[in-house]
């Protein structure tokens, strides 16, 4: 396997030195300040040199984020923010990549995507920030509300189950997958660093509560609902994750933590490896090519 | 008689070797120094239905597949029946009988050659070896070039042992002696070209693939359909080599996303699809055009709407090209005729991507993408490449500068100083949000004003012609090789008459349409759609009223078809 190159450029800074000057808009209460807070700290805390990083982001109250952060960036379009970043990401193996998105982009209209993210192990970090509601467009059910929630297009109640992001990221072959809540910065900050020294896909699930439209899942009971990982959890046992998540959904618990780490090849590593295979180099004499073509 | 420009026909079930043949006349001819133009069709589905694939060979330069074939090698019944309405006094036909699945009622003036290949395959040990014969047959009776097919059909077989190859060989012998046997009643020859000149042979779709790789193409986004896919093909292939890499996307939507992520990175990326891929794209295009990136779509047409006709011809998303996506949405669309121009114009939509920070759609079609002709030997080194424009460090950056030509230079990640966000909002110079009328009239005007140049710097529209005309042919993709050869054609029979063949879609070049309609009595636009798409957007952006002849009937045009309309309307 080609080794890997480094895609965490290192610079000693404080966590100010990541705030741009633009204040974030998320309503006051929103749980989105706290993820913000977090990635903050994991910056700080990894030296990441905001020169080498892309934030990226689809649509969504959530996706406003790289706004307030100072890097390269690119405020994509509902859903899209993976495959963009797949192309940043393949384009320049050499970048710490970190998205951030809602569960609407992500899992409804970036449906489509995520599987392919997570078997490709794309070096990323994803950091979904879960309020179970589309906020931006005033308060419609997502993929991840509860059901009978009483929203804008459900007026007697949501007729749909929810899905559980984290459980599908797992199935999918997500090959880092951890769960933590916006009010727990301290856990929330650590998991995105340890997900940004990951090399490979790493997907974070932040509950992040919308105080403005969400009136069943707010912060209390985002707060109630959690439980940490027993500390014998075992991170490399993808069944151990599974039934942990699973038996959450049974008892109406939320298991926070790291949930799954494996290290395998990344997607920009093998491609290297392919290109290395066939002796490739920008100097390979374009006539070799074209003289296949003499009849 | 030598007939310098001979076209054969081979039709037959798909999966009997019909393409393989095809491809041996013409792989022959080439090598023997001919000029060649090939058309194939083939069925949408893998096993079964019709196939045929047509060489057209001569030691004069070749702009399109001719008007209909000189000779017929029908593989079976079924074949014959869809070709016999074509099967014209004086024509030759070679089929199989007896012992074939058919009887054929030859009609009068035509020279039948029947060939026993079905039974003589059997005799020889095997039904794949049918295409050995009729190859034999039609090398034999027309001068297919005998010792290029023998090189090239050892090479094809060498890989699966000397066995096979002897056994395709005596095939081939077999059929040669079967047809020597025949009296020969037809004057058909393919002539002998008097010079060899330095030259490869290259299908629409290779020569894309090879027009980005010289273009410095990084990086490659691809999602299969038809008739596109042989463009990843041809780039997988052969990208790694240049050190870049293809991803297979999981839609067309995550493919453009994934070249403007790596434009915005700083490469060089495309994408490659057909109609419903440009289809699921338009939105990312609007953030190309919105965030100043570049990008490259190569849309190979086929024949719409919604699934239509997946491997038929047609020239019917220029209305998509040119404006499918939400919004004012801008963007450079160009157009091939041929094969050199697949590697000429794919390399100027990389330069034009580059220096004008936009989309730029390359529109080919489904006729072109399989079709392989003969061209000059590219020399890479002959194709300026362009690089983008990359901030200079100095001063503050700011991403959507407004500067003199209106262009803003880009800043790659990992450039000290060069922090900026892309996006699709709307935004000020600095990139922030920001929702004013005035800003929103100055970004737009300076996102659309920068392509004003490009009409100035790059308008490659060919009149063919000079001076006042009667007629004036407008024609644009493969439809210009059609008209080229009917303008020479009416020419030579005294009939004044003028092409105008432009390249660049979009931004229209107005001020050369205006001076071809003035030249011109009468103009026609020769189109393979319903709607006369180049038609209406001609009479919407200049005063030229032209009148719109088109077809869609999964065929291109015929030379013949073009003459006819000319003698009609004067």
């Amino acid at each position: 396997m080609t080794c890997a190159q480094t895609h965490l450029h290192k610079v000693e800074l404080q966590t100010k030195d990541y705030k741009t000057d633009t204040k974030p808009f998320w309503c006051p209460g929103c749980g989105d300040h706290g993820v913000l807070t977090s990635v903050y700290r994991a910056l700080s805390d990894l030296g990441v040199d905001p020169n080498y990083l892309v934030n990226i982001s689809g649509i969504g109250c959530s996706s406003r984020l790289p706004y307030f952060v100072r890097s390269y960036k690119m405020h994509t379009l509902h859903g899209r923010a993976g495959p963009v970043a797949t192309g940043v990401q393949l384009a320049r193996p050499d970048l710490a990549i970190l998205v951030n998105g809602g569960d609407g982009d992500g899992f409804s209209i970036g449906g489509g995507h995520m599987p392919h993210l997570a078997r490709k192990n794309i070096n990323m970090t994803y950091v979904l920030m879960d309020n179970r509601i589309y906020g931006l467009t005033k308060g419609q059910v997502s993929p991840t509300s509860q059901r009978q929630l009483k929203a804008y297009t459900t007026p007697y109640g949501g007729v749909e189950e929810p899905m559980d992001p984290v459980l599908y990221m797992l199935t999918y072959g997500a090959s880092f997958v951890a769960q933590t809540l916006a009010t727990n910065v301290k856990m929330t900050a650590n998991l995105i660093k340890e997900g940004m020294e990951h090399r490979g896909f790493s997907f974070i699930s932040v509950l992040s509560q919308c105080p403005t439209f969400n009136v069943v899942d707010d912060a209390k009971t985002f707060k109630g609902a959690v439980e940490e990982l027993p500390e014998d959890h075992d991170v490399s046992n993808i069944d151990a994750a599974m039934h942990v998540v699973n038996m959450g959904h049974k008892n109406g618990r939320i298991p926070v933590g790291l949930l799954f780490r494996e290290v395998r090849a990344t997607l920009d590593e093998r491609m290297a490896d392919l290109v290395k295979q066939v002796g490739g180099s920008p100097d390979y004499d374009l006539r070799k090519i074209i003289d296949l073509a003499r009849p | 008689m030598d007939k310098n420009d001979l076209i054969i026909r081979v039709a037959g079930e798909g999966g009997e070797g019909i393409i393989s043949t095809g491809d041996l006349i013409t792989q022959a001819c080439a090598r023997a120094g001919l000029e060649v133009y090939t058309f194939k069709t083939f069925p949408a589905e893998i096993k079964g239905g019709y196939a045929m694939y047509q060489s057209r060979a001569s030691t004069e330069p070749l702009y399109n597949q001719g008007d209909t074939f000189d000779v017929l090698c029908a593989f079976n019944g079924q074949a014959y029946d869809l070709n016999r309405s074509r099967l014209l006094p004086g024509t030759a036909f070679v089929y199989d009988g007896p012992g074939g699945d058919f009887e054929p009622d030859v009609p009068p003036g035509v020279h039948a050659y029947p060939i026993p290949m079905t039974v003589t395959a059997k005799e020889l040990g095997g039904i794949r070896v049918k295409n050995m014969i009729a190859l034999g047959a039609l090398s034999q009776l027309f001068n297919v070039p005998d010792l290029p097919l023998r090189e090239i059909i050892t090479a094809k077989f060498t890989k699966k042992g000397p066995e096979v190859v002897e056994k395709n060989l005596t095939a081939f012998a077999r059929g040669r002696e079967l047809a020597a046997a025949l009296p020969k009643t037809d004057p058909w020859k393919i002539g002998v070209p008097t010079s060899k000149s330095d030259s490869i042979v290259l299908s629409g779709n290779d020569a894309i693939g090879l027009g980005a790789i010289i273009a410095g193409l990084d990086f490659f986004a691809a999602y299969p359909i038809t008739p596109a896919t042989e463009i990843a093909r041809y780039v997988a292939r052969h990208l790694p080599k240049r050190g870049g890499t293809l991803i297979q996307a999981e839609d067309e939507i995550a493919s453009i996303s994934q070249v403007v992520g790596a434009a915005f990175a700083g490469k060089k990326a495309m994408t490659a699809t057909s109609g419903p891929g440009l289809a699921l794209m338009g939105e990312m295009l609007g953030m190309s055009f919105m965030s100043e990136t570049p990008s490259v779509v190569v849309n190979v047409q086929r024949g719409g709407p919604s699934t239509g006709l997946p491997t038929k011809h047609e020239q019917s998303d220029l209305f998509m090209a040119i404006h499918g996506s939400h919004g004012d949405c801008g963007r450079i669309v160009l157009s091939v005729e041929g094969v050199e121009d697949c590697i000429g114009l794919t390399v100027e939509a990389f330069n034009l991507a580059e220096t004008y920070q936009c989309p730029v759609l390359l529109l080919s079609d489904g006729s072109l993408a399989f079709s392989t002709q003969t061209i000059p030997y590219p020399d890479p080194a002959s194709y300026p490449v362009v690089e983008r424009k990359r901030w200079d460090g100095k001063k503050e950056y700011q991403r959507y500068a407004i500067t003199d030509d209106f262009i803003s230079p880009m800043a790659d990640p990992g450039t000290p100083g060069g922090m900026h966000i892309a996006t699709g909002l709307e935004h000020d110079q600095a990139g922030e949000p920001n929702y004013t009328a005035a800003n929103h009239e100055a970004m737009q005007a300076k996102r659309f004003r920068k392509l004003d140049a490009v009409v100035k710097n790059f308008a490659p529209v060919e009149v063919d012609g000079e001076g006042e005309s009667d007629l004036g042919f407008i024609a644009w993709g493969s439809t210009i090789g059609v008209v080229r050869e009917a303008v020479a054609r009416l020419r030579a029979e005294g009939i004044s008459v003028k092409g105008f063949y432009p390249k660049l879609m979009w931004p229209m070049p107005v001020e050369q349409y205006e001076a071809f309609g003035a030249s011109c009595r009468k103009v026609v636009v020769a189109e393979v759609n319903y709607l006369g798409q180049l038609a209406h957007f001609i009479r919407a952006e200049t005063t030229l009223r032209p009148e719109s002849y088109t077809i869609c009937g999964g065929l291109p045009f015929t030379p013949a078809m073009i003459v006819g309309k000319a003698k009609e309307m004067l």
